[in-house]
């Protein structure tokens, strides 16, 4: 296989990876409005249990790390997900019960960089600064695959769990759950004096989101063998957000347009480019540059995102719901209530 | 809520204010010194009402006199420092506003807040307590009950949209709605959490004459469906057209309680809020 193609298979598996951790802080922040400025860490916790549980038990292996249980492909990708909802929940506990908005951000970027120095600094629990490596891929031996064959391979595992994930997603969202999220996200006081428990609604929000940060994190590991500090600096979790900003935050298909231009085109193509003579870093500043400059020209001309939410219509909702009664003797629903008069002018 | 339902005499406000209270109307909310401070100003000062089931009850008073402060605290939005708020014969003093509402206690609020990046039905749907579909495990393993729970909803949703007029713009984002849209769909969805106490904080402020009418003539609905509504109000004639019983509340403290025409002999009433222009006009 030609190196195009090594690179092509890398790009489109970085589009469906991304389109999934794009979901989980969609969840968190579009859906439900918490500025999650951990998200990058809950991705990072998700690849390190992912990697060590899958890896053998470190003795003798050079590294050093907990867990080292062997397990198999997607059991270890499981395992990371649901390791992140704990942790979830665990900050869901210290932060969201008291704050709020700013604070809560603040609090939870602090938090980000707490995980990052304990990962970073204790030798023991992930390997600190040298990070996990010699994580098996996936179905590798039991399928005879090369390094190259490894990768297209692996870009549609990935492809078929988005699917899967996206698909779970659109059910959360359309159900009545998300629609509370989307009211806490407008007016938090509103949703609890209609009789919703915001933290319990939050905290929901925050273990799904941080699941699919866990998978996503899990598949990095999984796709590049191995993961270390320096691949997820607090600043990473920006780019999500830029995902989510530039394709349209609440919208699905959006963020998976949002995950091509932010994601594919703009951090991960450049990083096949050549390097210019003399400046070995240049591109990659450029690129963080023409980030910021891109997520701005956005968010001046266009902040609903390339795939705006889409406000959801009665006419569809009513289809949905007859159409699934037919035959149950249950009745369609009457759409056409007429209008009481509005003759006193203030209403068009 | 048809049963009848003895008053406690323990509770009763040792100084009574002046005015008559409706002593043979059960009381649906209750609530006794209710006390409230920020940072030394005492906005609720020892509030003392009853709110009687199934009537139309008005808080008046000055600017400043603690009216919304005590909204916010009988809803749960706000802790008050000290005093009790009886719900029917439950003490639900200083709850979380989510486990008031779902006790069936809805308020609205003086600014209308509605959830503006939800459609007006949208906006409808939220609002019943409950909903199976609010839980993961029904919507994956229990969709057949969440789709006819969703089904009722849309139905009565849409039922209440044509009632309040609401209907022409039910696909419309509620942030797109003209400001006495806006109140008329802040009603609309409080009652569509169906409750058994509505307290609304000014419901016609902001609002022209035949809206007004309008609004009016929901509330006496809601009257007749068996609610009972507490509301903050400043436009007179409303009261005297549509309200059973008022309360007037000066400077955190219940001043006097009884029917508006009562007050208006109360001088101590006039001097604080009526005032003896608007006494005049209004009387006359």
């Amino acid at each position: 296989m030609s190196a195009v193609w090594y690179y092509v298979f890398t790009l489109v598996f970085f589009l469906f990876d991304y389109f999934i951790l794009a979901m989980g802080l969609n969840i968190q922040y579009g859906e439900t409005g918490i500025l999650n400025f951990a998200y990058f860490a809950f991705v990072a916790v998700g690849a390190y249990v992912t990697g060590a549980v899958s890896l053998p038990n470190s003795v003798g292996t050079g590294q050093h790390y907990i867990l080292g249980w062997g397990i198999p492909f997607p059991f270890n990708l499981l395992l990371g997900g649901i390791a992140t909802s704990l942790l979830a929940v665990l900050l869901a506990f210290i932060t969201l019960r008291r704050l709020r908005t700013d604070y809560l951000a603040m609090v939870l970027i602090s938090s980000s960089l707490i995980l990052y120095d304990i990962c970073n600094n204790f030798v023991p629990l992930f390997n600190g600064a040298d990070g996990l490596y010699n994580v098996p891929p996936p179905f590798a031996s039991a399928l005879k695959l090369t390094t190259n064959s490894f990768i297209p391979f692996f870009a549609a595992v990935t492809g078929v769990i988005a699917l899967l994930m996206w698909f779970v997603m659109s059910r959360i969202t359309r159900s009545p759950l998300g629609r509370t999220f989307r009211a806490i996200r407008d007016d938090d006081a509103v949703a609890a004096a209609l009789g919703k428990n915001v933290f319990r609604s939050q905290l929901k929000s925050m273990v799904i989101g941080s699941f699919y940060a866990g998978i996503g994190g899990g598949l990095i590991i999984q796709f590049a063998g191995s993961l270390n500090p320096s691949a997820w600096l607090p600043g990473e979790t920006f780019v999500v957000f830029a995902v989510i900003i530039v394709g349209g935050v609440g919208n699905n298909v959006g963020l998976l347009v949002g995950s091509l231009l932010v994601e594919t085109l703009l951090v991960h193509l450049t990083q096949f480019l050549p390097a210019i003579p003399g400046h070995p870093s240049l591109i990659e500043y450029i690129d963080a540059m023409l980030i910021g400059v891109f997520l701005m020209v956005m968010l001046w001309f266009r902040p609903q995102g390339v795939v705006p939410e889409r406000p959801r219509q009665s006419a569809t909702m009513v289809r949905y719901l007859g159409k699934r009664g037919r035959g149950k003797n249950e009745a369609p629903i009457e759409v056409d209530v007429p209008d009481v008069a509005l003759n006193d002018g203030s209403l068009p | 809520m048809s049963d009848v339902t003895p008053m406690d005499p323990t509770s009763e406000p040792a100084s009574e204010p002046t005015g008559d209270t409706p002593s043979m109307a059960v009381s649906a909310l209750r609530c006794v010194g209710l006390n409230k401070a920020f940072q030394g100003v005492h906005a609720v000062n020892g509030a003392t009402f009853d709110v009687p089931q199934n009537q139309i009850t008005a808080l008046i008073g000055p600017n400043g006199a603690g009216k919304t402060t005590v909204v916010n605290i009988l809803s749960g939005s706000m802790k008050c420092d000290s005093g009790t708020e009886f719900l029917g014969d439950d003490d639900v003093t200083n709850m979380e506003s989510y486990e008031i509402a779902r006790l069936g206690l809805m308020r609205t609020f003086q600014l209308s807040r509605e959830l503006g990046g939800l459609t007006v039905l949208e906006n409808l749907l939220v609002a019943p307590k409950l909903q199976p579909g609010e839980s993961l495990f029904n919507v994956f393993f229990r969709p057949g009950s969440v789709r006819r729970a969703e089904k009722e909803n849309v139905e009565r949703a849409l039922e209440l949209l044509g009632t309040y007029g609401l209907n022409a713009v039910r696909d419309n984002r509620a942030r797109e709605l003209s400001g006495g849209q806006k109140k008329l769909l802040e009603i609309a969805r409080a009652v569509m959490a169906s409750p058994r106490i509505l307290l609304l904080d000014e419901p016609m402020a902001g609002v022209n004459p035949a809206l007004i009418e309008r609004i009016g003539g929901y509330i006496l609905d809601l009257k007749a469906q068996g609610v009972t509504v507490l509301m903050v109000e400043h436009n007179l004639n409303v009261v005297e057209k549509i309200c059973d019983h008022v309360i007037v509340l000066a400077e955190g403290r219940t001043l006097a309680t009884g029917r508006l025409a009562e007050l208006r002999a109360n001088k101590e009433v006039v001097r604080a809020y009526l005032g003896e222009v608007i006494d005049a006009r209004t009387t006359s």
